[in-house]
């Protein structure tokens, strides 16, 4: 479809390619927006920050400019503040995310050879960041109260953590009365069952998310709800406020981020997953899949798939990302990146192109050769943050598929907390990293 | 290199160490720049006529001291002043060159995005544009590289861009005026030649150039470059053109005289290339 394509960047109007980046929790979503946004104006302003994207520009102009904010609702990603908590010294990791933020560049590229002469193409390229935990919300969209709380009681029947909740769904009538402190309790005890969850056994499908990371200022009473299997009064007002929850995660998360997305990128920290343990590792895979499933490529109703695909509705291009790639080294990143692939599978169209990545927003290790039990092992090396001491790490092997039990025998150790590399010119070169040009070169291969 | 069945470990060294930095990408190797045949051909020239002309002005000097000192001073003097006349303008048209350089130089330290170079080239600019040394003040107060780039493309790029408009709307209608009344196409391209050139170099004084003839000449030669982009990119040049046009006596002429109309079309399209030539940013 590249004619497709190079037609409708001749067009002299303004494009605006909406990229949706969907990661849970710590995944590394600001890490990769301050990435794109440091590496992207670096290149504009003709630096080598992204080779493979200036290799697929062959020569052609690129300049990269903060698009304006305009009027909008939502605020701006702050790159400067992010870029220079990275670039000082000593750094800092962007802390999480605890509220709704739009990148927005403005992007322009010259035409290709024989249509050289005519004006630039002129792109607007957006990025969403928000609370990863909120991004579990999406699947509830699909789902009504009662579905929602069958499927969601059912996941939790297995865990003895949910002992105390469960036992205060038991004594409940099902037809409960509506009551505000009835409904304020069970709220209570479900909200501290979700972050013992997250917190003690390491679980990602934890919805719904703004419980977890509730948004900024005061709490709507939509907000104070619980899953309950019952049909009377108190199951009215649950509901009633469930639908308003579902409105608000429409309104506020799934329409700007993911309303008209043209690409995806499915971030996935799998190499925490493989050190947390099987049980963690498969609800990370669900979890994805959730996800995946509300998101698949719907075009307009109206017009045929092939004809939304040449038009360019709907997504084009899905990117499955691992993140923290430079955790391992250069000779394990490929099956990472496979990894990624086989664990994020998509019921995507046939218009849709994929590929997978092993990336890492902002590099901080180099590869060494290790000899540990008389054998030279492939290794990282990094400045651990706040020790000025540098330490080795070889985690373990990562395997290229999903991971059977004879992998779960041996353990795969923790990620060290290593710090950045430093940031050439103080980050206005860009930011060092593993692969971002790769997955950029891919996202954009439509305009380029 | 098979790590399946070795323990997996993390082991910190002893030494404290400095911060990672990353590698750098390899330096692309320049191009060897040979000399053209045709510039070793006219160097050999430029260096005979001049050396020549120099020995014998040096024999006529010397043969007049021969004859009368008196004479020889006078023929020294002489000598003296015509090579310095030479010399002027030699030097002004190196300095005209170079300035056209120095623009090069402004643009490629604004858009480096190195915030201290960006500060530099944006104070050499306003050192030489006419009216720039007022805003330098407002430039040293700004620590944001990317705010200086607005101030500048806000206060200097627009207004020079508004100035090189009007400069070329009136070569456009003393352009189309002439060529309507001009009793041969021969004579038309020469008119809208002479203008066309006027024209560039009133541009680049806007900008604070003052080009000679080989700075022309290398002016026009970035014009022709640029012109391209700007024509087929700017809709607002077929707005200017109607805006000349708007006369009813003009517009009737337009009609029956196209290739007025078209003339008229370029010093507008001229004006916006020069502009867009001798402008380090955009």
């Amino acid at each position: 479809m590249r004619w497709a394509a190079t037609a409708r960047g001749l067009v002299p109007v303004r494009r605006v390619v909406r990229i949706g980046v969907t990661g849970l929790a710590r995944a590394g979503k600001t890490a990769l927006l301050t990435s794109i946004a440091a590496n992207l104006l670096a290149a504009g302003a003709g630096l080598p920050a992204l080779p493979a994207l200036t290799a697929r520009l062959g020569g052609r102009r690129l300049r990269v400019s903060a698009a304006s904010a305009g009027a909008a609702d939502l605020p701006r990603f702050d790159t400067a503040f992010h870029l220079g908590a990275l670039a000082r010294d000593p750094p800092a990791w962007p802390a999480r995310t605890q509220a709704l933020s739009l990148l927005a560049l403005e992007l322009e590229i010259g035409q290709p050879g024989p249509f050289a002469a005519l004006p630039a193409q002129r792109v607007r390229l957006e990025l969403l960041d928000y609370p990863g935990e909120w991004l579990l919300d999406l699947p509830m969209l699909g789902l009504g109260f009662g579905a929602w709380s069958a499927g969601t009681l059912r996941r939790l029947e297995k865990r003895r953590e949910a002992a105390d909740f469960l036992a205060f769904l038991r004594v409940l009538p099902v037809t409960a009365p509506a009551d505000e402190a009835l409904a304020r309790s069970g709220h209570l005890l479900y909200r501290a069952l979700l972050r013992t969850l997250r917190d003690k056994a390491g679980l990602s499908l934890l919805q719904p998310g703004r419980f977890l990371m509730p948004p900024p200022g005061g709490e709507p009473p939509w907000l104070e709800f619980f899953p309950y299997p019952g049909d009377g009064p108190l199951a009215a007002l649950l509901r009633s406020r469930y639908e308003a929850y579902v409105e608000a995660v429409r309104t506020q998360l799934f329409s700007p981020a993911f309303g008209q997305v043209n690409a995806l990128v499915v971030l996935a920290d799998l190499l925490s997953a493989l050190h947390d343990g099987p049980a963690a590792f498969a609800d990370t895979t669900a979890a994805l899949a959730e996800v995946a499933e509300a998101l698949r490529w719907r075009g307009p109703a109206l017009l045929p798939n092939w004809l939304a695909a040449v038009l360019g509705f709907g997504i084009s291009r899905v990117a499955f990302v691992a993140s923290k790639s430079d955790h391992v080294a250069e000779r394990q990143r490929g099956n990472l990146a496979a990894l990624a692939a086989a664990l994020t599978r998509l019921p995507i169209g046939r218009f849709v192109r994929t590929a997978s990545f092993a990336v890492a927003a902002v590099r901080c290790t180099e590869d060494v050769v290790w000899t540990l039990e008389g054998h030279p092992v492939s290794a990282v090396r990094g400045r651990l943050l706040g020790a000025e001491r540098a330490g080795r790490s070889y985690p373990g092997e990562v395997p290229d598929k999903p991971p059977g039990p004879e992998f779960w025998a041996h353990p795969f150790l923790a990620l060290p907390d290593f710090e950045p590399m430093r940031l050439p010119l103080g980050g206005r070169g860009g930011v060092p990293n593993v692969n971002l040009d790769a997955l950029l070169a891919f996202l954009l291969e439509d305009v380029l | 290199m098979k790590g399946a069945h070795i323990t997996p470990r993390f082991e910190l060294e002893g030494a404290a160490i400095e911060r990672l930095e990353p590698e750098l990408p390899p330096l692309a190797e320049e191009p060897r720049v040979r000399t053209g045949s045709a510039a070793l051909v006219l160097s050999g020239v430029g260096v005979l006529v001049v050396g020549f002309a120099a020995l014998s002005v040096g024999n006529a000097v010397a043969d007049a001291f021969a004859r009368a000192p008196a004479l020889g001073w006078a023929a020294l003097a002489m000598a003296a002043g015509g090579f310095g006349l030479l010399g002027a303008g030699v030097w002004r048209e190196l300095s005209g060159l170079m300035a056209l350089r120095a623009v090069d130089r402004i643009r490629a330290g604004l858009s480096s995005g190195d915030p201290r170079h960006i500060a530099g080239a944006a104070r050499a600019w306003l050192d030489e544009l006419p009216d720039g040394a007022a805003l330098i003040p407002a430039v040293r107060a700004l620590n944001d590289p990317d705010s200086v780039l607005a101030l500048l493309r806000t206060r200097v790029v627009a207004d020079l861009q508004q100035q090189a408009d009007a400069l070329g709307r009136s070569a456009a209608i003393q352009v189309f005026a002439v060529t309507a009344a001009m009793p041969s196409p021969a004579l038309d391209a020469l008119v809208v030649g002479w203008r066309g050139v006027r024209l560039v170099r009133q541009v680049a004084e806007l900008n604070g150039l003052r080009p000679g003839l080989l700075g022309t000449m290398a002016l026009l030669r970035r014009t022709a470059l640029s012109a391209a982009g700007v024509a087929a990119a700017d809709i607002a040049i077929n707005s200017a053109t109607r805006a000349v046009l708007s006369n009813p006596l003009l517009q009737h002429l337009a009609g029956d005289v196209a290739g007025a109309g078209v003339a008229a079309r370029r010093m507008v399209v001229l004006a916006r290339a020069a502009s867009a030539a001798c402008c380090p940013l955009k």
